[in-house]
């Protein structure tokens, strides 16, 4: 059995292809999520062999979302489209699946056999460059989650990511949140810089830097936040702000 | 004094030939200064001729010459210019050389001087930008009397022996300076007199063809027809005095005003075998001068004997002819001819942009078809996955579905209905909203209050659900927890302001794609119907609302009311 999620903003949506894979007696949806942020957390937290997923959803759209994804972990994605012909054009230059609404049983039950397959060789489902190729190569805001609410953080109020082990903490100048994402993602996706193995810096929040002994420094932002910055990264921070 | 008048003579001779050349097409490159090669090579012919005659007129006086070469030499560098001046100078002297005589060497270079005089002068003129006062006589007279006394001072400087040259000028000075001067005035004169008839003869054209042009503009942009034709006949048969006028088509006459319209009657098909010969070869064609006759083709008591036939094109293809007729008493003149071509030409290019006119209107009325037609693909196939599902659980449900979808297919294939009531077009809206509310379930909430006494009033189709859609499509679909979309009227001083609001406040200037085009036309379909106080206004609150509205005029105003406003007042 297959374990997948089914991401859409539309309750009938859901419950037709929750129905449908159902009768295909192949896979077992474990969850479902009327939109991406929540989505995103459920891909973290249930890891489903495959996610079936909604482009047009509200703030964040499924393009985003798999741009949020590490693409190592990532599970198999199928996408679904009332009618959207330019995404269409893409998702076959690119070899990910797709699937019309209103869905075609037969047309679902070839993607169910194929995604069996992919299950079974145990390899990623996706290429990086297929990814790249169709993700949002920019995201302009990162979602978090807090306790029965949705977070977009647009990324100028950011001013440090970190990770610890609780999880990816992004801070703004007056609200520390927990986000989704990894530092991976962010720093690639996102113009957050990294100056230290657990943290990520928006240049523009820096106020000054206070360079220490044997080679390391501290940030200190804007909003007086202290954040450290190693070796390693110390060089690539000073280009960045052109004071090398 | 002998000398004075058979010079005089000599010179009337000399004066008549100009006359009578003037009145040849040669005459024509003369009346203006022109750089082209081909002017200045004919300047230099003519004019060396004349040179060349006045030697041959010339009386001989004690083995010389006393003629009017100077005339030819001066006019020949005063208007072809230095070079053909020399030319004419030197072409004239060499001639006179080869006559022999005592003074042949002076008279060669004087005369080539006295070019080279006329030339710098046109060049003196020219520069200063006043080329017009090469044609005064005045100034003519006194350029050539500087030049003859260079000639007379040449004469005697260079022909040998001084005493016998010194004896001729002293003769041949007086006679020759004013014969010379008094012929070369006299003969700029002619030309000058030519010109201001050419000009006046231009303007006066010029100034019928425009009154024409102006007189006709427009009257075809609302088509090619019988009674446009009339119209525009009739302004050139005023304008142009011909005898008379006709308009056809490639088949059969639209309009005849003028001599003949007993017999020659509209909307008759054509029957003269020139006229579709005419247009057949896209030609202009004279008929009644030269070989080719004309006979009516109706009536042998006809009493129209010339005719001119232009064929009217609207791009390349010929649509139809003009014809300018004369009586037999009269021919087409000259200028009337290139009049008839420069009025054919007008017309076409009139006709052709009252075909492209009535192309563009068309074009927008496919347009406005098209985006009745035209539903979002979207809403579409998301409806029918949304029916597809509530078959399952609530088949009543379903079917109730399917009616809302297709009313709201019904009302949009009423592509003819220019207006309806507020009444239908917010059962339209409803339908839609129907659709999508199942679509969007709990994420869409609706609130929907219409003044009762408004639902009669009539508007333009299309006009709300095109605003609603956007208020969904760009608006409440991006709202994660779902919003609210109202529709409510407001009484206002001018009438009622109808609200179409969501709580999205998402609204950005559509670029220019289909929903901007929606809305353009939404704006340009209520100005048409409603006037200009009724064009959509947007308020948009960042994340807040984003509230359209139009107005709706209170129907007792004059002018706004319902059904009665042109629509099509662009």
């Amino acid at each position: 059995m297959l374990t997948a999620i089914v991401i859409d903003d539309e309750f009938f949506a859901r419950e037709e292809l929750i129905e449908l894979l159902h009768e295909t007696g192949e896979v077992d949806v474990i969850d479902q999520a009327a939109n991406a942020i929540d989505g995103l957390k459920l891909i973290h937290s249930v890891k489903p062999d495959v996610v079936f997923l909604d482009i047009q959803m509200p703030k964040i759209s499924g393009m985003d979302l798999i741009a949020m994804l590490d693409p190592e972990t990532m599970p198999s994605v199928v996408f679904t489209t009332a009618y959207d012909q330019y995404a269409v054009k893409a998702f076959e230059d690119n070899a990910f699946d797709y699937l019309l609404k209103p869905i075609d049983p037969k047309r679902l039950m070839v993607s169910v056999q194929r995604l069996a397959k992919v299950k079974s060789a145990q390899q990623p489902a996706h290429t990086q460059a297929q990814i790249n190729a169709l993700a949002t190569k920019s995201l302009q805001q990162v979602p978090c989650v807090g306790h029965q609410r949705i977070m977009l953080l647009p990324i100028q109020e950011i001013e440090v990511a970190y990770s610890d082990i609780s999880g990816v903490h992004v801070q703004t100048a007056d609200k520390l949140e927990t986000s989704q994402l990894t530092l991976k993602t962010l720093e690639e996706k996102t113009e957050l810089l990294r100056c230290h193995r657990q943290y990520l810096i928006n240049t523009q929040a820096i106020k000054e830097i206070q360079f220490l002994d044997n080679g390391l420094a501290e940030v200190i932002t804007k909003s007086a936040k202290v954040v450290p910055v190693s070796r390693r990264y110390l060089k690539a921070l000073k280009m960045e702000l052109g004071i090398l | 004094m002998q000398l004075v008048s058979s010079l005089l003579q000599q010179m009337s001779v000399y004066l008549v030939l100009a006359y009578m050349l003037s009145k040849t097409p040669i005459f024509l490159p003369l009346l203006n200064i022109s750089s082209r090669l081909t002017h200045k090579f004919i300047c230099y012919l003519l004019f060396s001729l004349f040179c060349i005659m006045g030697s041959y007129f010339g009386l001989a006086l004690d083995d010389a010459i006393a003629n009017t070469r100077a005339i030819g030499a001066v006019i020949g560098g005063l208007l072809g210019g230095p070079v053909v001046g020399f030319f004419v100078g030197l072409t004239g002297g060499l001639h006179r050389y080869s006559m022999g005589g005592f003074t042949d060497v002076a008279c060669a270079i004087s005369t080539t001087t006295e070019g080279l005089i006329g030339g710098l002068m046109h060049l003196y003129f020219v520069k200063k930008e006043r080329p017009d006062r090469l044609f005064k006589p005045m100034i003519v007279f006194a350029v050539t009397f500087v030049a003859e006394v260079t000639q007379m001072l040449i004469i005697i400087a260079v022909a040998k022996p001084f005493e016998q040259s010194y004896q001729l000028v002293s003769e041949i000075a007086v006679p020759m300076i004013v014969a010379n001067c008094v012929g070369a005035a006299l003969f700029v004169s002619i030309l000058q007199d030519k010109k201001t008839i050419f000009e006046k003869y231009s303007a006066t054209f010029s100034k019928r063809a425009l009154t024409i042009a102006e007189r006709s503009v427009g009257i075809w942009s609302s088509g090619f027809d019988a009674s446009n034709s009339e119209k525009v006949a009739r302004i050139i048969y005023e304008e142009t005095k011909v005898g008379a006028v006709a308009i056809t088509d490639t088949e059969k006459t639209l309009a005849f005003i003028g001599i003949g319209d007993d017999h020659h009657k509209p909307n008759t098909p054509i029957s003269s075998k020139y006229t579709l010969q005419a247009m057949a070869l896209n030609q202009v064609m004279f008929l009644g001068s030269g070989e080719t006759p004309y006979r009516c083709s109706l009536s042998s008591e006809c009493k129209l004997g010339s005719a001119m036939v232009i064929p009217l094109r609207a791009g390349k293809k010929v649509v139809g002819s003009i014809k300018l007729y004369e009586p037999k008493r009269k021919i087409l003149s000259n200028i009337n001819r290139s009049m008839g071509e420069g009025i054919g030409q007008l017309l076409s290019s009139q006709i052709l942009y009252g075909d492209f006119q009535h192309q563009q209107t068309l074009l927008s009325q496919a347009e406005i078809k098209l985006l009745h037609a035209q539903v979002n693909p979207h809403f579409l196939f998301n409806a029918l996955n949304t029916i597809s599902a509530v078959i399952r659980r609530d088949p009543d449900k379903a079917r109730n579905l399917i009616q809302h979808l297709s009313q709201f297919f019904r009302s949009n294939l009423k592509q003819n209905i220019e207006t309806v009531t507020l009444r239908e077009e917010l059962a339209h809206v409803n339908a839609y909203l129907t659709i999508e509310k199942a679509r969007f379930t709990d994420r869409l909430e609706l609130d929907i209050k219409i003044d009762d006494e408004l639902l009669d009033r009539r508007l333009p189709s299309f006009t709300l659900q095109p605003l609603v859609e956007n208020a969904i499509k760009h608006g409440v679909s991006h709202l994660i927890e779902g919003g609210k979309i109202r529709i409510y009227s407001e009484k206002v001083l001018l009438g009622d302001c109808i609200y179409v609001e969501d709580n999205a406040g998402r609204f950005v200037k559509p670029e220019d794609d289909s929903d901007g085009l929606g809305l353009q036309i939404v704006t340009k379909r209520l100005r048409n119907y409603f006037g200009v106080h009724s064009d959509l206004v947007i308020d948009c609150q960042k994340d807040e609302y984003t509230k359209m509205c139009f107005l709706l005029p209170q129907p007792c105003l004059p002018d706004t009311q319902s059904g009665e406003v042109p629509s099509s007042s662009y």
